[in-house]
């Protein structure tokens, strides 16, 4: 008995081994900047940091009232 | 260069919460959340003591070390602010905290957590100052405006105390010449690593 052989087969399989090694290579791709970036810490910049406090006349009659 | 600091004289805080109602008016800090509240120590036994209590923005804030996304930073006057862009409400900074300050609104009914948000000393946040953006996110920019936060400011008793570090110990200084030392700058050594010697 002869044994029925798909010709089709093989070329699929060829198919789908290379659309693995495609996307594999894709998500390398992607993932190695993210990866690769050095970690930060999240930095405001000077005008944020700068100081906002002021001896204004406000600020000076609230220390003079916490005096009494 | 002047460091902002809170100091709650417990011998005058009269536990009457104006400094919570005004903090949160001041703010419009969403249901929930009380960026300042008042605790009372011994509670109806001999020594009770109330202290109005917020973040005090710490030396070294034990937030900022903790944070996975570095969302926090300290400005020029020591006040520490973060970014709710960058916050992802993981709630490490709550549990690092040791005021109990990072609070988190109620997203959904299913307990999840929302931006972190915490008294900002009344000085905003990254956005630019005294802008909407920032008034939305982080509350009033009173610093910006030349004022000290309104929680002091509104206190009956003066027993809160913000401003420059060094002229509000001056001022609790006088105060215990006065009357004696009584129960000394609450959380001070903790914030601040340092006590105030008399």
């Amino acid at each position: 008995m002869q044994r029925k052989t798909n010709e089709k087969a093989p070329e699929r399989r060829n198919f789908l081994r290379a659309a693995g090694t495609v996307s594999t290579l894709a998500v390398a791709a992607l993932a190695s900047p993210l990866m690769a970036r050095k970690a930060e810490a999240y930095d405001p910049g000077q005008e944020e940091t700068k100081a906002r406090y002021r001896v204004t006349v406000d600020v000076k009659a609230f220390y003079r009232t916490n005096r009494y | 260069m002047a460091r902002m600091k809170f100091l709650c004289d417990a011998d005058r805080c009269i536990e009457c919460n104006a400094c919570v109602t005004a903090c949160k008016n001041a703010n419009e800090v969403p249901w929930g959340i009380n960026r300042r509240r008042v605790i009372t120590i011994n509670d109806g036994k001999p020594g009770e003591r109330s202290i109005s209590m917020a973040c005090m923005h710490c030396t070294d804030p034990p937030c900022k070390a903790v944070c996975p996304v570095d969302c926090f930073y300290q400005t020029d006057d020591g006040v520490v602010l973060h970014s709710k862009d960058l916050c992802i409400g993981c709630g490490y900074c709550f549990y690092a905290c040791p005021f109990g300050a990072p609070q988190y609104p109620r997203t959904s009914n299913f307990g999840s957590r929302g931006k972190m948000d915490k008294c900002t000393y009344c000085s905003g946040g990254p956005e630019a100052d005294l802008s909407t953006a920032e008034f939305i996110k982080y509350g009033a920019n009173r610093l910006a405006q030349g004022k000290l936060p309104l929680c002091a400011e509104m206190c009956s008793t003066k027993a809160l105390l913000a401003g420059d570090g060094e002229i509000i110990v001056q001022i609790y200084k006088e105060r215990v010449v006065k009357r004696g030392y009584g129960s000394g700058a609450w959380g001070w050594k903790t914030a601040y690593n340092e006590t105030i010697a008399t």
